[in-house]
């Protein structure tokens, strides 16, 4: 197999299509998106940066909320354990 | 004889266009406009679907802008710079996609080249010339497109290749060469 297809006598492009896909702008518009530093870009341009960003913060704040609670209840059901165990002891030392 | 398909004093117009748009991008948009179609049909001969074109075409200006900067005049015709990385986009195209080559030709282009190497145009030296175009690696099919089926002075060919003058005139001939011993070799069978 050679690899190429030969198109004897083919067909110009239609001038719609040319004209369809002739835009300057949207070429300026890529170029400055290209040649723009960074520092320089609002970050919001970069729709996946963006959101990854977002929701590293909304995680790290829900860790942050919710984690204290977390370890506010744990501390409190130690104290809760303890304060049984105690008051159990204590029970059974009266019993004896 | 002009070397090439423009004038010196359009050529020389064209680098002043070409070093304000280096400090201003939005001049670029002359070049684009004067360029698009060219590139266009160039492109689409390689491809064969105007979509397809028309997105490597927009790759092609893209990195000619950004590349701008780096470009020097050496009294060579902007066009050809633009045709060399429009070839490029062409071929890492075709690196990435596992599509075969389009080859877009004439049947003249065909006559054209029995007629060069000094036989007769037959049905069968036709089917020769097309096996042997078949048989061409990618990079010598490219110098037969510029030259035989687009008819770009050897200069030109050389800029957008990347080679010299001289050069393109050496591998063109060695193809010719190759093609007319094929065909010595079947006439005198």
């Amino acid at each position: 197999m050679s690899g190429y297809k030969f198109n004897i006598d083919p067909r110009p492009p239609k001038e719609e299509k040319i004209a369809e896909h002739r835009d300057f702008g949207k070429v300026m518009h890529n170029y400055k998106r290209m040649t723009n530093p960074l520092y320089l870009t609002p970050l919001y341009r970069y729709r996946k940066v963006f959101l990854s960003l977002l929701l590293v913060l909304v995680v790290a704040w829900l860790v942050s909320e919710y984690g204290d609670e977390h370890e506010q209840a744990i501390q409190h059901h130690k104290a809760d354990s303890t304060r049984i165990a105690d008051s159990l002891a204590k029970t059974m030392d009266r019993d004896k | 004889m002009n070397r090439y398909h423009q004038s010196e004093q359009q050529i020389f117009n064209e680098s002043q266009i070409i070093e304000e748009a280096k400090t201003d991008p939005g001049r670029f948009g002359i070049l684009y406009e004067k360029y698009y179609r060219q590139i266009f049909v160039f492109v689409f001969r390689r491809t064969g679907d105007e979509d397809i074109a028309g997105d490597i075409v927009s790759d092609a200006f893209l990195k000619a802008m950004v590349a701008l900067r780096k470009f020097e005049f050496k009294g060579l015709p902007f066009s050809a710079w633009l045709f060399r990385i429009a070839l490029n986009e062409v071929n890492m195209y075709y690196r990435k996609s596992s599509r075969e080559r389009v080859i877009s030709l004439d049947q003249t282009n065909i006559k054209d080249m029995i007629a060069e190497t000094g036989e007769k145009e037959t049905e069968e030296n036709r089917q020769l010339v097309m096996r042997l175009l078949s048989s061409l690696s990618p990079e010598e099919m490219q110098m037969m497109e510029l030259r035989f089926f687009e008819k770009r002075p050897f200069a030109e060919v050389g800029e957008i290749l990347g080679i010299t003058e001289n050069n393109a005139k050496v591998r063109t001939y060695r193809i010719i060469d190759k093609l007319k011993k094929i065909l010595d070799k079947t006439s005198n069978q």
